[in-house]
């Protein structure tokens, strides 16, 4: 009797874990649709739609191959300094300066990953964490481009032209579901690339690398591929950002932002599809509201991700997909 | 303790006073970096704005209307700074941005107000925010520039105290605007620069520095860094001797930092300030800004940047109360109107850039004739306001 409840239990969950993710995008959409009520303020809102985003690109690596960067600050950077600069320094309209900021992104998550995807382990997040600092450092000292310590100001995209539309920017509303289009788009791209062959490879490469290689899979090949999309999809949120700032701070290349992918997906559930947005809204919101009424808020975020690291090592998400499919 | 609950209540949007007054209140946000290493200085802020507010309502607010400030942590990072300057503007419907304490911050705090025709009144130093591309006629710039203090310390230590100069700054924006004010400065005074040695943002170490600098045999040791790199480097040149041949000058002497140091590490320092207490020696305002600030808060004293808090939001008000509106296009007319005296002296904006022509206070770290702990400068020189010691309007790219 035993084994076959059991077995029955298995199904009936796999099937509700069909179900749900066959529609994951569909989900996750409606429910960033009505997000912005359910936040103190939109600009929040908007925060968490990109660095969920972020932590997105985050997980395709660490949550889905294995492999733990402490380098992604230069993919989001460079996404937001690509954009920015095509806006600000270019005269250029949004459009192109997205792409810009996605495509140089990738390139610079090409040529970080060409020299870091020989190494794994923790080689492999300090290889990635000292190339992210050149990047900083090359930005950084590009002052007339990039405004250095300054940052770069005047990325101000105000209304967008469509054609029998025009939206504008500076509504907080028309900003959050502008960003959300780009972010849907890319939570579409990366779940078609997770329920395709390549994704069950890479889910293959971070179970056992060697058997993956044994199976025929060129790892190498897939762990850059992988890399790429990664850094390509933290660029397109940190051009997201540029726009929605309409600054780009240095700070967006600093390692603590590197180390603010890390902490959200963990906090959401690393390996899930929805986590690192639960993660980001998580962190931020937090972090929002302790800062408004103590000065120590750093503490109390603290605490509440050592908790969950001690006791729900799956994060949030991760920990709720648990218990609704024990 | 009193002091952490007193920026607690004021963290807390007052909504009961809100409800009880009959009209909206006049939204003051003040996003200012209440964690991170300017943390004291950004409580300071909070405490002199809290008083320039409370001042406005018991003389009768904007024709009865009453004005509240809603504080924020920007946690010096400029991507919170904008999201909580978002947050003001579009959730509060602030009527003024006053804050800022670091260039970076303040100029991408700048880049939102100045695209939503919010006035922003910036009480941090940055020589960018006057210059055209940044410049809107919804900024305004309360506290001194790089520009100025040096001139004013150049000025005065040039003459005095020898022209063979050696300059030890961070490297970046901060000690790079600081080292071009300086040359500016000298070149009216043919100073011999010996050395302009870079050391890197955070340096914990300078003993390397001090054999070379030595050598050089200079008459001044400009160093221009902030914060704790102040502290240590001066610390450090102390001990190494360095203070036997020459005088040390900074740009920017902090009260703070001089306060957390001790008296024996900055002893003969000399250097630049926006405020020091003890200008109520001589100044009538000065006296009465202290004594409120001293009867409010348990008898301390302002410190330089805390007293830009003040400023920076008493001008918005009053300018406010000039035009009889919140009205952005008139309040700003209006403040461009005022000629001000609310705590160091005369004051005004110049029209082209919106910068506070002000005094520049000289000063010097004394360590012995103490009559307080409070009381750790001597005041040398006060240099009286003037257009001439700022950049001309042509120089920022400003064609008006």
């Amino acid at each position: 009797m035993r084994p076959l409840s059991l077995a029955l239990t298995a199904q009936r969950a796999r099937d509700g874990t069909d179900a749900l993710t066959r529609r994951r995008v569909l989900i996750a959409a409606l429910f960033l649709g009505v997000f912005p009520w359910l936040m103190p303020y939109k600009a929040l809102a908007i925060n968490v739609l990109i660095y969920g985003l972020y932590a997105v690109g985050f997980n395709l690596l660490y949550g889905y191959l294995g492999m733990l960067s402490f380098g992604h600050a230069a993919f989001f950077g460079t996404g937001a300094y690509g954009c920015g600069i095509v806006v600000a320094r270019w005269g250029k309209p949004w459009f192109l300066a997205i792409p810009a900021g996605v495509f140089s992104a990738a390139v610079v998550a090409l040529a970080i990953g060409y020299l870091a995807i020989r190494t794994r382990g923790i080689y492999f997040a300090m290889v990635t964490l000292a190339l992210a600092q050149c990047v900083y450092y090359v930005f950084f000292q590009a002052e007339s481009l990039t405004g250095g310590e300054n940052g770069l100001r005047g990325v101000n995209v105000r209304s967008i032209s469509l054609p029998g539309v025009s939206l504008n920017l500076l509504r907080p509303t028309t900003k959050y579901y502008f960003i959300l289009f780009f972010v849907v788009v890319a939570l579409w791209i990366v779940s078609r690339i997770l329920a395709s062959p390549f994704g069950a490879v890479i889910e293959a490469i971070r179970e056992r690398e060697a058997r993956a290689r044994a199976c025929g899979y060129n790892v190498a090949a897939f762990k850059l591929i992988t890399f790429v999309v990664s850094g390509a999809l933290c660029g397109l949120a940190g051009a997201l950002n540029a726009i929605h700032l309409s600054t780009v701070p240095i700070e967006s290349l600093v390692y603590e932002t590197s180390g603010l992918a890390v902490i959200m997906s963990l906090l959401g559930g690393t390996g899930t599809f929805f986590g690192p947005f639960v993660g980001a809204a998580a962190f931020l919101l937090i972090q929002d509201l302790t800062a408004l009424w103590t000065e120590h808020w750093q503490l109390i975020a603290g605490a509440v991700y050592m908790i969950f690291v001690l006791f729900f090592p799956r994060g949030i998400w991760g920990s709720v997909l648990e218990w609704l499919y024990r | 303790m009193a002091a952490s609950a007193g920026v607690a209540v004021a963290l807390v949007p007052s909504g009961f006073a809100a409800l009880r007054a009959q009209q909206v209140p006049i939204r003051v946000g003040f996003p200012v970096p209440l964690t991170g290493p300017y943390g004291a200085e950004a409580k300071d802020q909070v405490r002199a704005a809290q008083l320039a507010i409370a001042e406005f309502n018991e003389s009768g607010g904007l024709k009865g209307r009453k004005a509240e400030l809603l504080v924020r942590d920007d946690k010096l990072n400029p991507g919170e700074a904008v999201t909580r300057t978002l947050e003001l503007i579009e959730s509060y419907k602030v009527d003024s941005i006053v804050g800022g304490l670091s260039a970076s911050v303040q100029l991408s705090i700048n880049n939102v107000t100045k695209e939503r025709k919010v006035l922003f009144n910036s009480i941090s130093q940055s020589d960018v925010i006057n210059e055209a591309q940044d410049f809107s006629i919804y900024t305004f710039h309360e506290a001194l520039n790089p520009h100025m203090t040096t001139g004013a310390v150049g000025r005065y230590v040039f003459p005095r105290f020898g022209k063979r100069v050696v300059f030890l700054a961070p490297d970046y924006a901060y000690g790079h605007e600081m080292v071009r004010g300086f040359l500016s400065v000298g070149r009216q005074f043919n100073i011999q620069v010996l050395a302009q040695i870079l050391h890197p943002l955070g340096a914990t170490d300078y003993s390397t520095f001090f054999p070379r600098i030595q050598a050089l045999k200079p008459d001044l040791v400009c160093i221009c860094n902030f914060g704790r790199d102040q502290q240590l480097s001066i610390k450090q040149a102390t001990d190494f001797g360095l203070k036997r041949n020459a005088r040390i000058v900074v740009p920017i002497l902090l009260y703070t930092a001089r306060v957390a140091a001790g008296p024996k590490a900055y002893e003969g320092v000399i250097g630049g300030t926006s405020y020091y207490w003890r200008l109520e020696d001589t100044i009538p305002s000065a006296k009465t800004f202290n004594d409120r600030f001293r009867k409010a808060y348990g008898g301390a004293v302002p410190s330089d940047y805390g007293s830009l808090g003040y400023a920076g939001v008493r001008t918005v008000l009053e300018a406010m109360r000039r035009a009889g509106t919140t009205d952005v296009a008139r309040v700003v007319e209006a403040m461009l109107g005022l000629k001000y005296d609310f705590y160091k002296g005369p004051e005004y904006y110049r029209a082209c850039d919106h910068q506070a022509v002000q005094s520049v206070v000289i000063i010097e770290s004394k360590s012995k004739d103490m009559e307080s702990p409070a009381d750790v400068f001597n005041i040398l020189h006060v240099e009286q306001p003037a257009q001439t010691h700022l950049r001309s309007c042509q120089e920022l790219g400003h064609t008006a």
